[in-house]
């Protein structure tokens, strides 16, 4: 909280800033609060009790974000090193082929990778991390590059001109200069991640998707409506999270 | 100080060198300006002496070592490098950009942050821009900053592409003056690229033209090229009025000043008066006690008038400083009351009086010799001294 109260309080716009970050999490809250009290209104039977409970919804959602928080952990460490290597000089041949291949893990429907994975190889969670990092691989593959790529070449001659490695260069000039665009990626990613995440229960690897499932085929609207808007308020909190970051992480002077 | 050997660049997958079989001298304390049409060769031959641009072929020697095979990095912290977009980091505040290489080499804080305390003060930017960041400077001032973080572990040698080509004109000038002033106290060996000849004129102490593929085609001072150009394409590219560029080039200090009767505001009429009657020329210039021009004060105004001398005559205009060129000063002159212009020193006190005459002797000295031309042949008609400048004394010894 302090750091973004210190975030506001930079600038003169300070109030309006603060007021625009917490804007989101009061409205969450809310519809939190409003899930809750419909919940209690309507009562429950003996099914909905089985899935509408403290123990199994935190689970569920636990295990939610588990597949997203991971998968995008994996993939952001396996795309920007991509991203980073398909910019470098030597690259320049290969990189379209790369890119050609990403291309193919997003345009298959996210269902149909991880019936496949399934059918391939195992139920479970993994395949469906696995899914999930094929699926989010481009989007920020591409911020990567699109990042790198934009950066000033005249900054890049006079660092090298200074006598900066390649190295020194990559790390202390260009990935802080890509970092917003990069950052842009990963939030996309992130937010596609726990909606997908949702499906991996047709795989058996649990999450809010199982209740979700449970009330489709049993007919039970409350929970129905209580898993995906649980669902829907986790995206959007990351998706503020992950603002928050990038105002942070964003380098000063750009 | 630095010597390119036979120095060549072909780009793969061109049939043409850029640069081809060039050798060039370059000497300590020097500003060398390379200039030449676009796609001379001009940036990939600077480019090459920190091997931004590896050479295909030929030798680079700085202060006599070979540096054609050493760790390109750690020969680009010895060289201070400008390029046009100057390129600051813009994530870094200034103090960042500014202590890159010394960072890099190593430097404690304390060193590092006295250093770049120093270097705000030479390019004359204020201490607190320390901590803002580039985005937040003026073109002007950003190229300042860039000329200070070149400088920052204070290289021998510097290399600028195109510094003041991003900035406007009046700024351009600013700076440039400031350079030159700064230059005389650094007297770094500089290596600058430009396509402007002007500029080329005002900035080096020598200048190579280069035509296509960066063959040489004068390598000189500036007064021996703008005075003596070796062939058409010189004199093609110095384009018109050669000779008034030519005045630019000298000082108002190396010529002598016409011989003028003073007086002072304090003096009485009547010794003005006697002034007035041992000179030949009709009027006397009047300075305050701070020995500064106060006014002009002609015959016939002081022969039976008793107005104070504070208010009589004409108040002192068209004054110049003494390292003035004589280009500014002659334009002084053609709007100045008598056609003359009041020299002074760095703190406005007189110091002599200059007319057309005296400036027309001067122009007359620095004319190569036309009737000479075609009875000697090139090499003699060079080595004939054509001004007084220092610049040129300089050179007698290791120019050619």
């Amino acid at each position: 909280m302090t750091t973004l109260q210190k975030a506001a309080a930079k600038g003169p716009g300070g109030a309006a800033r603060l007021l625009r970050y917490l804007a989101m999490p009061i409205f969450l809250g809310l519809a939190g609060l409003a899930l809750y009290l419909y919940v209690g209104i309507h009562g429950l039977d003996s099914i909905e009790q089985r899935s509408l409970n403290a123990g199994t919804l935190i689970g569920q959602t636990a295990t939610l974000l588990k597949l997203a928080v991971i998968s995008t952990a994996i993939v952001v460490t396996l795309s920007v090193t991509t991203g980073i290597l398909l910019t470098r000089p030597f690259a320049r041949r290969v990189s379209p082929f790369v890119i050609g291949l990403a291309n193919i893990g997003q345009a298959v429907p996210s269902i149909g990778v991880l019936a496949l994975l399934a059918l391939v190889w195992t139920i479970g969670q993994w395949p469906c991390i696995v899914a999930l990092v094929a699926y989010s691989f481009l989007s920020i593959l591409r911020n990567t590059m699109v990042g790198l790529r934009q950066v000033d070449h005249s900054i890049i001659e006079s660092a090298r001109g200074m006598g900066m490695t390649k190295m020194a260069v990559l790390f202390r000039i260009e990935l802080p200069l890509a970092v917003p665009i990069i950052l842009a990626g990963i939030r996309t990613a992130l937010i596609i991640n726990v909606g997908t995440a949702t499906l991996g229960t047709f795989i058996g690897a649990g999450g809010l998707g199982e209740s979700i499932n449970n009330a489709i085929s049993l007919d039970r609207t409350v929970v129905l409506v209580t898993a995906s808007g649980l669902t829907a308020i986790l995206a959007l909190f990351i998706d503020w999270l992950a603002g928050v970051a990038e105002d942070i992480l964003r380098p000063k002077g750009l | 100080m630095i010597r390119l050997e036979d120095l060549s660049k072909v780009f793969p997958a061109q049939d043409e060198a850029a640069v081809d079989d060039l050798s060039l001298e370059i000497y300590e304390g020097e500003i060398v300006v390379l200039v030449g049409p676009s796609g001379c060769g001009k940036t990939t031959t600077m480019k090459m002496i920190n091997r931004i641009i590896e050479p295909t072929s030929g030798r680079i020697f700085l202060q006599g070592e070979d540096v054609t095979r050493v760790n390109p990095d750690n020969l680009r912290r010895r060289i201070g490098y400008v390029i046009q977009q100057i390129g600051l980091f813009p994530h870094l505040t200034i103090a960042d950009n500014i202590a890159t290489v010394p960072k890099m080499l190593g430097w404690d804080k304390e060193r590092t942050s006295k250093r770049v305390d120093e270097l705000l003060e030479t390019v004359g930017i204020d201490l607190s821009y320390r901590d803002r960041y580039p985005k937040e400077l003026s073109g002007g001032q950003r190229q300042r900053i860039g000329v200070a973080r070149a400088m920052a572990a204070d290289p021998p040698i510097m290399l600028m592409d195109e510094p003041f080509g991003a900035v406007d004109p009046i700024t351009r000038d600013r700076l440039q003056d400031e350079f030159l002033r700064l230059q005389q106290e650094i007297r770094k060996t500089i290596v600058f690229v430009t396509h402007d000849i002007d500029e080329a004129i005002k900035m080096g102490d020598r200048i190579a033209i280069l035509k296509q593929q960066s063959k040489i085609a004068q390598y000189d001072t500036p007064e021996r090229i703008l005075t003596d150009p070796a062939d058409e394409f010189v004199q093609d590219f110095i384009g018109s009025g050669p000779s008034i560029k030519r005045l630019s080039l000298s000082r108002i200090s190396d010529i002598e000043t016409a011989d003028w009767p003073v007086a002072r505001l304090t003096d009485s009429h009547d010794e003005v008066r006697e002034k007035m009657r041992s000179t030949s020329r009709d009027h006397v210039l009047l300075l305050d006690e701070q020995e500064k021009p106060g006014r002009w004060v002609g015959k016939e105004e002081i022969q039976h008038d008793d107005t104070p001398l504070e208010e009589s005559g004409r108040p002192a205009v068209a004054i110049v400083e003494a390292n003035a060129n004589l280009y500014d000063t002659l334009d002084t002159m053609i709007t100045s009351y008598k056609g003359s212009a009041i020299i002074v020193d760095e703190g406005g006190r007189y110091k002599g009086v200059v007319d057309f005459d005296t400036v027309l002797e001067a122009i007359n000295t620095m004319r190569p010799h036309e009737q000479d031309r075609h009875m000697s042949p090139p090499e003699e008609e060079q080595e004939q001294p054509r001004e007084g400048t220092e610049r040129d004394l300089q050179d007698g010894g290791e120019g050619r």
